[in-house]
């Protein structure tokens, strides 16, 4: 095995335990929804949620880069340029979150000073990471670059899947300075904000997950490189075309000029068509194969990746993009029903595929399947399908009484906070999220023990 | 005639995408297995699409302009599974000659 597939495997391993403190921080969020004294003064609701959002993104990105280290030698069949810069960095990623994380928990906040957003909260949601971290954070993804270019160029070989990555570092790289920037006018401020959030999501790291799929299938189903590529060039050409003027749906009611609302709507509307074809094609994939293969778990998670995204992004998506709706849906749990459902299916199923896939290789396991991943499997989707669908009742109530009804005032809020629907479908995602929670806890179990476990020999399934 | 509501109409632009959704998984399967009862049933989908847009057009307070864009998406759907299809097929055929 390189040594960047066992600097890929610690990635893997760090992007799992953030999963599980995303999943913790997540049910105490949801816990401080049902009893809202829980935890009260101690950990508040504004860091738990902090912590939830925040170990998303960083689960998400570490698997990102394992996936690509875990790639990157059998690709270019050559070491990692510089990959014992990238296992330091490993170590300092993870130091950098422990440190912000018990921060975070213990100091909590500070004053409206520079020393806070150097040392406590740097205050932009998403990104709140201290300003020291966040240079931290530059500079993993800085050497993350370089190892990629530096090895492409030493091995003198530039594949079309390594090109497409190549030309998504730089935006990559460039878009998450925009976390530095100070500006004092709040309209202005969002409007480059989200070009971070919005282009980071919905830009980078689709075409990222659209490189890890297109190994991942020449791995695991034997899948012609030819072919991967063609449709990664397709696939890459009408998610970017949607998906980067679909940024004006996040441009609604923050003050930017009025045609936001049209181009936002229009390309917004239009973004659930190539989601559509990646269904048709994994329909495709899967089906010409008769799902054969020799790790179920991996198939299993990239066809949910597939109708993952095409329900969370596309139909939940669709549902609230168009500025009619947005207008009362902008903001309330319909958002985050819909914020949950898109990221697991285009990000989080994708890289627990390559992961069981690149344990399937590290272990030298002949065939990956038994009866535990399917648990795993089953808990999480469902849990995640529960969730966002008591989410979404919430957030219709909340849409409708609090918005609708209500115009909108602190009273509404409070009422629409109160409302039957909305009560009962914030009740109804925590149960889904203990759901959710044990199905993590299977995933966990069945990844640490995955080719450990003693085959059951037939002999002893007969009966006496 | 009645006009839905925001909700209502969103609700019927999730079940539009719903449907495209199931009309391209069913033609995939249909395409796979080569049975004119999946295909039937992926047109009885699309055709529960277009009763939606109908609806969407008769019933929603969408103006001109997105309403055409409904009709258009509505359209665009119907083709793209078996545009994707054809691709799909093509490329692999070519794959396999040496």
């Amino acid at each position: 095995m390189y040594k960047s597939q066992q600097v890929a495997l610690k990635y893997f391993a760090a992007a799992i335990v953030l999963f599980g403190i995303m999943v913790v921080a997540g049910l105490l969020a949801a816990t401080q929804y049902v009893h809202n004294g829980f935890l009260l003064n101690q950990l508040d609701f504004s860091i738990t949620k902090i912590l939830h959002i925040d170990t998303m993104i960083l689960w998400l990105l570490m698997g990102f880069m394992g996936s690509i280290y875990w790639f990157l030698p059998g690709e270019l069949n050559r070491e990692t340029e510089g990959i014992k810069l990238a296992e330091i960095m490993f170590y300092i990623l993870c130091g950098a979150i422990a440190i912000v994380a018990l921060v975070f928990i213990v100091v909590q906040y500070g004053g409206a000073n520079e020393f806070s957003m150097w040392f406590i909260n740097q205050g932009r949601k998403y990104v709140e990471a201290p300003r020291w971290a966040a240079i931290g954070i530059v500079l993993v993804v800085a050497v993350f670059c370089y190892n990629i270019i530096a090895t492409t160029i030493k091995a003198k070989k530039v594949t079309g899947i390594m090109g497409v990555l190549i030309v998504d570092l730089l935006p990559l790289f460039a878009l998450y300075l925009i976390a530095f920037a100070s500006i004092t006018n709040m309209s202005e401020d969002l409007f480059w904000w989200w070009w971070l959030v919005h282009l980071w999501v919905e830009g980078t790291w689709e075409v990222l997950i659209g490189c890890i799929m297109a190994f991942s299938l020449m791995q695991l189903l034997g899948t012609e490189r030819r072919i991967v590529e063609t449709w990664l060039y397709i696939e890459v050409a009408l998610v970017l075309g949607t998906g980067i003027l679909g940024l004006g749906h996040h441009y609604f009611w923050i003050g930017t000029p009025g045609y936001w609302l049209a181009i936002g709507g229009l390309f917004s509307a239009l973004e659930p068509l190539p989601l559509l074809g990646m269904v048709v094609h994994a329909v495709y994939d899967a089906g010409t194969h008769r799902m054969k293969t020799t790790n179920k778990p991996a198939l299993y998670w990239m066809m949910a990746e597939a109708f993952g995204n095409f329900l969370g992004g596309g139909v939940f998506g669709f549902m609230m993009t168009l500025p009619q709706i947005n207008l009362f849906s902008h903001g309330t749990q319909w958002t985050v029903s819909h914020g949950h459902f898109a990221f697991w299916g285009a990000y989080a199923c994708g890289i627990l595929s390559v992961i069981y896939l690149a344990l399937q290789k590290a272990r030298e396991i002949a065939e990956v399947n038994g009866g535990r991943w399917k648990w795993g499997f089953a808990l999480l989707n469902l849990g995640m399908v529960g969730m966002v669908g008591a989410l979404l009742i919430s957030g219709i109530a909340q849409a409708f009484y609090e918005r609708a009804i209500g115009g909108s005032t602190l009273q509404a809020f409070i009422e629409g906070q109160s409302n039957m629907w909305f009560v009962q479908g914030i009740n109804a995602r925590l149960i889904f999220g203990v759901m959710f929670a044990l199905g993590y806890g299977v995933l966990v179990y069945d990844l640490l023990t995955l080719g450990k476990r003693k085959a059951v020999q037939p002999a002893l399934l007969r009966p006496a | 005639m009645m006009e839905l509501g925001p909700i209502g109409t969103a609700l019927l632009l999730g079940i539009f995408v719903l449907f495209a959704g199931c009309y391209g998984l069913l033609y995939a399967i249909a395409r796979l297995k080569e049975r004119s009862t999946w295909m039937n049933a992926a047109y009885a989908c699309y055709a529960l699409q277009v009763v939606v847009t109908l609806l969407i057009v008769a019933l929603t307070p969408l103006t001109l302009g997105w309403q055409l864009l409904v009709i258009v998406s509505c359209l665009a759907y119907f083709k793209l599974p078996a545009i994707a299809w054809s691709h799909l097929e093509l490329t692999h055929s070519k794959a396999e000659v040496p």
